[in-house]
């Protein structure tokens, strides 16, 4: 049987502006590498190593050194030799083990999904709050604006970290309000406290981009092409939708990608503050906070997990300053 | 000039309204209640019921209908009425009075903040400026690798690690606390480091010179990052302006030009930036403090929320939001004498 490709009708189009620009972008390209690395880890996890952290024992392997080390250690590779083959198996916790014998390889490698899913979804939800009633404050102005120029203000003046603990500790994790329970299905977190984390660090982060939408919009509003769609008898809401947000949107991806990066590193704090996901989920800062009794003679279970925290935020955060080069390459921070 | 400094400050009073009144509603919706926390499980309908009357629990929040001769009769004015008095109330578990409280642990924060601002400054500055002046070269791209790497560390992680490296592996260090046991020091100003000098103590001194590194290198390690960031950009800027070339033409001493000319506008942002680092390490004072051990605001209004001690969240997070504001508005004010080109109308 033959089968027929698709007759190649247009020419390759050349790549586009954006492309050629986040090609010659150092921070740029190595942040996507990191970011891509981890996304595919994520997605990988679960196929490369099945895990369920409510079964995940093994208290004759508890807070071993990584069994990598058996290749230069004879002392590790006595802990990890088969008692019946008599072998050495280097990749059983190649980043050692913790306190409950689990390896933290694995639980790290697990923690990636959470991690991602909780940073994106909780910097989305934001850029989404945050930007409409930044732009309709914007260029609407009036009463609208006042208050939410009003409420911004009242959030900005706490510290973040504690506004958003006193946000996570509101819900009680034993009865989860219907908007909590939802989100928990949607993204398959299995851990109410973890979706609050995640949505305290959201509402921290609304007033960035209310304000940083509000001034993009007066600026953008007063241009020439929307006041001729105006002048042509576009409706507000075509003027807002079509004219002015598509032109408002360099600043926010930017700012979007920097805040995956400060979301990942404040739900991990909250986790480490014991506030977010609960043990035994595989969440990087509940997992320092765990290893907090016996990093002192097991340091891999405090090292392992904050260096994915940090390898996760310096890819989002390379990865904003590429995308800033390109889309906004007359700012200089 | 005058105007503008009224109505700054009357926005920053509305604020604190607002700031009183999500804290007063944050801490009611907490799940639990204060009195079966302080009585415990076991606590008798009428005993918890009396004690909640003997707090005020027991009225409505924001306006009580129920007696209209006294509609205010209800918890939150009542609870302004005390903070205007300057009255925050006891801590329920403690029973003391929380403006005391705050008194002793408020100190300990700003000693640690200032330390980790220094710290900031005297790294990031020469980092900022040195990588601008030789721009592309080596120390330009290790002070923006420096940079990226403290704004993507976590700061509780960093403080672990210092922790295991200095204090546990090397022993240089100690690991947690203002003090050591064996040395105490008469209270001036709270400040530990000043207050054991003032004292005439030098061997205190520099024990809680030594009990204040990690924390606050840890502490640091952002502002750090962004003041370097923003030293270079703004110097850059400020370097390719007319003026500077001007100066330059005009055949002023390359150093002269850098200092005198340069560095006084680049540094405009700095002040900023470094004001708007004040919520930050109040924030961050939260995680170094619970890893330091640190006898401050941060680790005082963590425990209280953990124990639902509705008075110490009140008064610390209020405060907290107050030194905030007012930081915040002392920097705006400043701008006008940094730089004389800006007007207040």
């Amino acid at each position: 049987m033959t089968t027929l490709s698709p007759p190649h009708t247009a020419a390759r189009r050349p790549p586009s502006i954006f492309w050629r620009r986040f090609r010659r972008s150092a921070p740029g390209k190595v942040g996507a590498a990191i970011v891509a690395a981890f996304v595919l880890l994520a997605l990988l996890a679960p196929v490369l190593v099945p895990y369920d952290p409510t079964t995940d024992r093994d208290y004759r392997l508890n807070l071993k050194p990584p069994s990598v080390a058996a290749l230069w250690n004879p002392e590790v590779a006595e802990t990890y030799r088969d008692p019946v083959t008599g072998e050495v198996n280097l990749w059983k916790a190649p980043l050692g083990t913790d306190n409950l014998g689990r390896s933290v390889a694995t639980r790290v490698l697990h923690g990636a999904q959470l991690s991602l899913k909780v940073g994106v979804v909780s910097t989305v939800l934001a850029l989404l709050v945050g930007t409409l009633l930044g732009i309709l404050s914007g260029y609407f102005g009036g009463l609208l604006d006042t208050m939410t120029g009003y409420l911004s203000d009242v959030m900005l003046a706490f510290p973040s970290i504690l506004l958003a603990i006193g946000f996570a500790s509101i819900f009680s994790s034993d009865n989860p309000p219907f908007l909590v329970a939802a989100l928990d299905r949607l993204f398959a977190l299995n851990s109410p406290q973890l979706v609050t984390a995640m949505l305290a660090v959201s509402l921290v982060q609304v007033p960035v981009y209310l304000r940083l939408a509000r001034s993009v919009v007066l600026s953008v509003r007063e241009r020439e092409f929307v006041q001729a769609a105006g002048a042509l008898g576009a409706s507000q809401g075509r003027m807002v939708f079509r004219h002015v947000l598509p032109n408002s949107l360099s600043p926010l991806i930017v700012q979007g990608a920097l805040s995956i990066a400060t979301a990942t590193i404040e739900v991990a704090a909250l986790g480490f503050l014991g506030i977010g996901a609960q043990p035994p989920l595989p969440e990087w800062g509940t997992m320092i906070s765990d290893s907090r009794q016996y990093y002192v003679d097991a340091p891999w279970t405090m090292v392992f997990p904050g260096l994915a925290i940090f390898l996760t935020v310096l890819g989002f955060n390379l990865l904003g300053d590429g995308l800033r080069d390109v889309l906004d390459p007359r700012s200089t921070q | 000039m005058g105007s503008y400094v009224i109505r700054r400050l009357l926005r920053t009073l509305l604020v604190m309204l607002g700031i009183s009144v999500v804290v007063f509603a944050f801490v009611r919706a907490i799940p639990g209640d204060p009195a079966t926390a302080l009585l415990g499980e076991r606590a008798t309908p009428e005993a918890a019921a009396a004690l909640r009357e003997q707090l005020g629990l027991n009225k409505p929040w924001f306006i009580n209908f129920g007696n209209p001769t006294n509609p205010l009769d209800a918890q939150y004015p009542r609870y302004v009425g005390q903070l205007l008095r300057g009255d925050l109330g006891s801590g329920l578990k403690s029973n003391i009075p929380v403006r005391e409280e705050l008194a002793s642990r408020f100190p300990a924060t700003a000693e640690l903040s200032v330390a980790a601002l220094l710290f900031a400054l005297v790294v990031g500055l020469p980092a900022g400026i040195v990588a601008a002046l030789r721009r592309n070269s080596f120390w330009d791209n290790a002070a923006t690798t420096v940079s990226l790497v403290g704004v993507s560390m976590p700061v509780f992680w960093l403080g672990l690690l210092l922790s295991y490296f200095f204090a546990v592996q090397l022993g240089w260090l100690p690991p947690s606390a203002r003090l050591g046991n064996e040395y105490s020091i008469e209270p001036i100003t709270g400040f530990y480091v000043l207050d054991a000098l003032l004292r005439g103590q030098p061997a205190a001194a520099w024990d809680a010179v030594r009990h204040l590194i990690l924390p606050a290198v840890a502490l640091g390690s952002i502002p750090l990052a962004i003041i370097a960031r923003i030293t270079r950009s703004s110097l850059l800027e400020v370097l390719g302006q007319d003026y500077v070339r001007t100066a330059r033409a005009k055949g002023l001493a390359p150093r002269h030009v850098t200092i005198k000319h340069a560095l006084r506008n680049a540094l405009l942002p700095v002040v900023t930036v470094v004001g708007l680092q004040a919520g930050a390490l109040l924030g961050g004072a939260v995680l170094t403090e619970t890893i330091f051990s640190w006898p401050g605001l941060g680790s005082w209004v963590y425990e209280a929320i953990s124990q639902r001690d509705y008075p110490v969240i009140q008064g610390g997070v209020i405060f907290a939001a107050l030194v905030v504001s007012v930081v915040n508005l002392l920097v705006d004010l400043s701008y006008a004498a940094l730089d004389p080109r800006i007007q207040y109308r």
